[in-house]
């Protein structure tokens, strides 16, 4: 027995015969085909029992309802809701991607935090609850032993008479400081036109799905103004087979935006000029005698001067130089309007996420209140706020006492801005521009200045200024990437919240957000975190917050709407509430006690009022004539008080005001142009808003790339659209990548040719160039906020960012 | 002419022999080594008596006409319909409620109530019967509609009173239930294995051809 | 001759999408996403590889500023039912046409990668794994993936399945409830359900009681290159003649305005 070749090649003969009726080759073949098919780091998502939560969705301030569906613990799905008043069953495409938020280690914050790297370098260390807690209120508590409460400010996002925000109002007037800032938005501008005439700051309630002539000047319908749950759905009700042709909407606006595409018809407008346009409407319809003379003789105030500045002023002719749309569509559009049933003309521009101009504000509303419009079904509501009981007194001490009653920083309530509440654009100048800060503590809530301000990046600049900066925020966002503590909030998903009146919405509804999963991390509700601040600084100020948590607030709030209203809390999609609210009836509650109420908010619940006490123009108006006011009395009474302060002529610039002193108190239209060169640069950029792109504090959810095209966003580049015209005369050709500069600085775009754009503008989006957050969003695009110049809005304050003069070279 | 040198009866019994060593070296190989080597052992994390269980005359409240309704008692439905699988601590607890006092006096089930019940965490059982990721199983569809008895595809399980080894399949990771226990992959019993095909042939001998297209079973 | 509509031996599911209520704003793409554990890469702007099941399409009525016009056509996999491209083409028989459904299915773990089945769609329906989904470790974003849907690895061809895991969902709830057949409206896409200007309707196009049989048959409904012959169960409608017309190729003067039509 040898091992010699040919003995050798038996065995392998053998052994391979042998090897072919075992199952080893076939099983092995198998085998390996599968395991190519089950890759270890494929995941598999885990099994489990199918369960689902409601709640709402606070990504933006519309408050749509929300279902999420959930394996055992896990959420998996977030899904309209069709038992919500807001929105039949749809939800936006930023709510969809939600989960996206919730499940991303990378952009949330997981612990509290206080910086290790240089500011913006976004470098953190894990600290605990107790350590965070404890370095604020040392700092706080510090400035005001030195009796400096006002060198602490807050800038604050969560939507505006929500409980958090009062909380977070009511810690900075408890430490002494007045200097407390809101994010701007548009609801303030609302607020404030509606101070202005009809002389309450109640939400603007356009009750759009019962008009028949919706005239938008700007408001993005289609594109995330209001709830998009309910406007989306809105609109599908006013394409339906049966109701096509019988409502009309018109679109406002420089730009063939979806919104205006959509729209039975197009207005194009030179941007910012909306004002004018409607000033010529007025006039067509005031000359042509096609107003409501039972409302406007009996119900207003102002009109024959007002009614005489316009026919002598806004002929369409003169409107059409102005606008550049023809002053024969101006004058078919007026009529278009006056004649229909029940017109309503709304004011905004894109999401609502920035504010808008006040006068141009008023301009419009005017025209509601010449066709009647004010409080008719179909038209303008007016609304008092939620009727939440409030909080209980402030305990002041000393220190706080004298702290609130210092000046703010921002000017706001003083003569040159009357009525604004915060100016936060302003804060920032004189932040930046103080030789030495007062500022020594900065606290963010909700909010996301560095990305969201149409400052020029003035308020990213002043940062530098301020030594310590406090993030309150869930996210890695790009004002956090500056701060030197964070004290992480949940998100959305994750915790009890209020939406106080979903943004637009034509009737009361308050609802209450829920934890659809347990918190993931060691975060905390940033109302707690408020209440534990205050205790921990001690004194006064944790007398002023004498609850055990936020839910006490939030129950106490709530116990206002069972103690003076009624309201229900059920919802069955087959009667919407806007035909319920055609029926002017009383209604029954469907709640018995406090208890049953809070038990069904308190479980994602919600309360609203579909019932409308409409007309009553003789008692709703609580302007100092008791009528609505063309004139507004408040507005005579600012302007005589700066001008008194201020010598004559030309005072009025310095409220930004162009126009004369004899029309500054009617609604005119405001030349708000930029101080430069016109030569220098020609182009009007114009910042747009897209549905699909978040641009407010939070940023988009990967998904949503998905969505965007690639003549929007193409790998770091996103793209500006301009007309053909436009290029041409420019030079530039689709693709090309160009810099848009301003006076405020430059940022690198490509080029889009669009035929919808408007000569001589350039659009950009807003919602790229963020500079926090991960890989699928850090870095994507231009931000055209950093570019804006700061200017005024006059009276309001606000900034002007819907055109800003640029030039455009090649990259 | 020189005649072509053969090999002798010799060599060629000598080459018979390396052959049949190869042959059979194969066979031990293939059908022996290969599946101690293909599968893996774990055992389970605590032992379950399915056969005490399903004795309506030792548990309570386990009853019903035929085998699949005692067994639904504990692997049952949601209220969506779809199957709950191994069962939650929670359907154990309903009746092991109480650590303090077990039902029965075996060892095991102290271990259970101690490691467990106590300290309220879930089992984590080893499923035998787990199918691929890709793979989509309605159990309402053939438990309820079909009339299956559970047997059919899991066999004798409900009438052991040990749990074996969880074996899983090295390079696959599948449990070795989804092959069969016999390497050969021959089957006598429809449970023997539960590949594909085995589905496709019962589908088609059942007059439900319509449930071959792949979507019904693949997600 | 085929029974169009009858007692229905087996369903055929399809949509109507409505061109004139789509506002162009993305839900539906990114609830498919969500719904189907679609993958994102952190660059998706490369549109050859971003992998999409709904892809939302722009046009524009290519008109002088201030008629420009723009729509959106949402694009699904179109199910088609006639020698369905995709189905003939593949080697390793890893899609097939359900004749019971209608429904076009695509087995992940079957396919070869061979991507022919892409190079037969005329509707730009499938896309192609180049990679393995990104799920980097410890960004913990696989939590949000649904255990109904079977995430794809590499090398793969997906694509729209109508949300068949919610056939199967509905079934079995309708199992439970000892029924075998399903009601209209129980069976929905993701993208149906989400659309909130409820531009989708979805539902069995061989039941005359459902309402996707009765649009099918609108004066304004069309199919996207309806003369391949490749019979699309993805219905749009648009009173919009330039809308309609982009739906497939004419010739000049072939094409053949409704605008006058009135609606039935």
């Amino acid at each position: 027995m040898e091992l010699n070749r040919r003995n050798f090649i038996s065995l392998m003969v053998g052994g391979v015969a042998g090897m072919h009726i075992t199952p080893l080759p076939w099983k092995l073949t198998d085998d390996i085909a599968i395991w190519t098919q089950n890759w270890p780091w494929v995941p598999v998502p885990p099994a489990g029992a199918f369960n689902s939560a409601k709640s709402v969705c606070t990504l933006c301030p519309g408050g749509c309802g929300i279902e999420v569906r959930k394996v055992d613990g896990r959420a998996v799905k977030i899904e309209g809701r069709t038992d919500f008043p807001v929105n039949p069953g749809g939800i936006c495409p930023v709510g969809m991607g939600g989960l996206q938020l919730l499940y991303n280690e990378d952009i949330r914050f997981t612990r509290p935090m206080k910086r290790v790297g240089p500011r913006g370098a976004g470098q953190f260390a894990d600290i605990s609850w107790k350590e965070a807690v404890g370095i604020l209120s040392e700092r706080i508590g510090g400035l005001r032993k030195k009796g400096a409460g006002e060198a602490i400010a807050a800038i604050d996002g969560n939507s505006a008479r929500s409980a958090t925000a009062l909380l977070v109002e009511r810690l900075l007037k408890a430490v002494g400081s007045p200097n407390y800032l809101r994010a701007p938005s548009l609801d303030d501008t609302y607020s404030l036109a509606n101070l202005m005439m009809l002389g309450t700051d109640g939400p603007m309630a356009y009750d759009l799905e019962n008009s028949d002539f919706i005239l938008s000047f700007g408001a993005g319908l289609i594109e995330g103004w209001g709830a998009p749950g309910r406007m989306i759905n809105a609109w599908s009700i006013w394409r339906d087979q049966e109701t096509r042709g019988k409502v009309k909407v018109v679109q406002v606006e420089a730009r063939a935006s979806n919104t205006a595409s959509k729209a039975d018809q197009w207005v194009a407008v030179m941007p910012g000029t909306e004002g004018a346009l409607a000033l010529a409407m007025a006039h067509v319809i005031i000359k042509e005698g096609l107003y409501n003379k039972e409302f406007v003789g009996g119900y207003t105030s102002g009109f024959n001067e007002w009614s005489s500045f316009v026919i002598r002023q806004y002929s369409p002719e003169q409107a059409a130089a102005v606008t550049s749309c023809p002053a024969e569509e101006i004058r078919s559009l007026a009529r278009a309007f006056a004649k229909s049933k029940a017109p309503v003309a709304l004011c905004g521009r894109g999401k609502g996420t920035l504010n808008g101009s006040l006068y141009e504000s008023m301009c419009i509303q005017s025209l509601n209140a010449l066709t009647g419009g004010i409080n008719r079904i179909g038209g303008v509501l007016v609304q008092d706020h939620l009727p939440l009981a409030s909080l209980p007194d402030i305990t002041y001490d000393e220190v706080s006492r004298q702290g609130v009653q210092k000046a703010r920083l921002d000017h706001a309530g003083t003569p040159k801005f009357p009525y604004a509440q915060s100016v936060a654009s302003l804060f920032a100048k004189e932040v930046r521009e103080a030789a030495d800060s007062r500022i020594d503590t900065l606290l963010v809530f909700g909010s996301n200045p560095v990305q969201t301000l149409p400052d020029g990046g003035l308020f990213r600049k002043a940062l530098s200024k301020i030594p310590f900066i406090v993030s309150f925020s869930s996210f890695r966002d790009d004002t956090s990437m500056y701060a030197d503590l964070v004290l992480p909030d949940h998100t959305y998903l994750e915790k009890m919240d209020e939406v106080v009146w979903p943004a637009g919405l034509q009737y009361p509804l308050y609802s209450l957000t829920r934890p659809v999963v347990k918190p993931l991390y060691e975060t905390k509700n940033c109302g707690d975190t408020i209440i534990e601040l205050a205790r921990a600084i001690g004194g006064s100020v944790a007398a002023s917050f004498p609850w055990k948590g936020f839910e006490d607030v939030v129950k106490h709030r709530a116990k206002g709407l069972f103690d003076s209203a009624k309201g229900l809390t059920g919802y069955k999609a087959d009667s919407p509430v806007w035909k319920m609210m055609q029926k002017a009836e009383e209604i029954t509650p469907d709640y018995k006690s406090f208890d049953d109420l809070w038990n069904k908010l308190s479980k994602g619940g919600f309360w609203y009022r579909p019932v409308h006490n409409y007309g009553r123009w003789d008692s709703i108006f609580k302007t100092a004539t008791g009528k609505f006011e063309f004139v507004s009395t408040r507005l005579q009474l600012a302007i005589q008080g700066y001008l008194r302060q201020n010598q004559a002529d030309s005072a009025l610039s310095g409220l930004g005001i162009g126009a004369g002193a004899q029309v500054a108190a009617y609604p005119h239209y405001e030349e708000t142009n930029a101080q430069v060169d016109t030569k220098v640069y020609p182009i009007t950029l114009v910042p747009y808003e897209m549905i699909n792109l978040a641009s407010g504090s939070v940023a988009s959810p990967p998904h949503l790339n998905k969505t965007i095209f690639d003549n929007q966003l193409l790998k770091e580049d996103s793209f500006a659209e301009i007309n053909p015209k436009t290029a041409s005369q420019l030079g530039i050709k689709e693709g090309d990548p160009v810099f848009i500069e301003s006076a405020a600085g430059r940022i690198r775009v490509r080029v889009s040719i669009f035929e919808g754009a408007m000569p001589g503008c350039v659009f950009v989006p807003l919602g790229f160039g963020r500079i926090g957050w991960d890989e699928f969003t850090r870095g994507k695009g231009a931000n055209p906020n950093d570019i804006i110049l700061p200017r005024m809005d006059p009276v309001s304050g606000q900034p002007v960012w819907w055109k800003t003069p640029v030039k455009i070279t090649k990259a | 002419m020189e005649k072509t040198k053969r090999p002798s009866l010799r060599a060629w019994l000598e080459g018979g022999g390396f052959f049949i060593a190869g042959f059979i070296g194969s066979l031990v190989i293939g059908w022996v080594i290969f599946p101690m080597v293909l599968y893996s052992k774990q055992p389970q994390p605590m032992n379950f008596n399915h056969a005490l269980h399903l004795n309506p005359e030792k548990v309570d409240g386990i009853e019903g006409e035929t085998e699949a309704e005692r067994c639904l008692h504990c692997h049952g439905f949601y209220d969506d319909g779809t199957f709950k699988g191994i069962p939650k601590l929670s359907t154990c607890t309903e009746c092991h409620d109480n650590p303090e006092s077990p039902l029965g006096n075996t060892p095991e089930e102290k271990a259970f109530m101690d490691g467990y019940v106590a300290k309220d965490q879930e089992i984590p059982w080893l499923a035998y019967y787990k199918q691929p990721d890709c793979v989509y199983f309605s159990h309402i569809a053939h438990v309820k509609n079909g009339k299956l008895d559970c047997m059919v595809c899991h066999g004798e399980h409900g009438k052991t009173a040990v749990l074996l080894d969880y074996e899983a399949n090295r390079l696959t990771g599948y449990s070795k239930n989804i092959w069969g226990k016999r390497i050969s992959g021959l089957k006598t019993n429809t449970w023997d294995r539960m590949k594909m095909d085995d589905c496709a042939e019962c589908h088609s001998k059942m007059g439900h051809e319509e449930n071959n297209a792949c979507f019904v079973c693949h997600k | 001759m085929e029974k169009k509509h009858g007692p229905a031996k087996g369903n055929s599911y399809g949509m109507v999408i409505d061109l004139d209520k789509c506002t162009g704003c993305g839900t539906c793409m990114v609830a498919c996403a969500a719904e189907n554990n679609l993958a994102v890469r952190p660059d998706e702007s490369d549109k050859q590889r971003s992998i999409t099941w709904m892809r939302l399409y722009k046009v524009t009525n290519g008109k002088d500023f201030p008629y420009t016009e723009v729509s959106y056509f949402p694009r699904p996999c179109m199910h088609c039912d006639h020698h369905t491209p995709c189905v003939s083409v593949c080697p390793a028989t890893a899609t097939e046409t359900d004749p019971h459904t209608g429904i076009v299915s695509q087995i992940y773990t079957r396919c070869i990668g061979c991507r022919y089945c892409m190079a037969a769609c005329p509707y730009h329906a499938r896309t192609f794994n180049w990679w393995d989904g990104y799920f980097p470790k410890g960004k913990g974003i696989e939590r949000y993936l649904s255990p109904e849907v079977s995430p794809r690895m590499r090398g793969v061809v997906e694509k729209c399945t109508f949300c068949h895991h919610r056939l199967m969902r509905a079934k079995t709830q309708a199992y439970t409830e000892d029924r075998r057949e399903l009601e209209e409206g129980e069976y929905i896409t993701a993208c149906t359900e989400a659309c909130p200007a409820q531009a989708i309707t979805f539902g069995d196009l061989k039941n005359p009681e459902h309402k996707v049989s009765r649009l099918a048959k609108s004066p304004y409904a069309f199919r996207l290159l309806e003369r391949l012959g490749t019979e699309p169960k993805v219905y749009y409608l648009s009173t919009k003649d330039w809308v309609r017309k982009l739906g497939d190729n004419y010739l000049p003067g072939e094409f053949k305005p409704v605008s006058t039509v009135k609606a039935g």
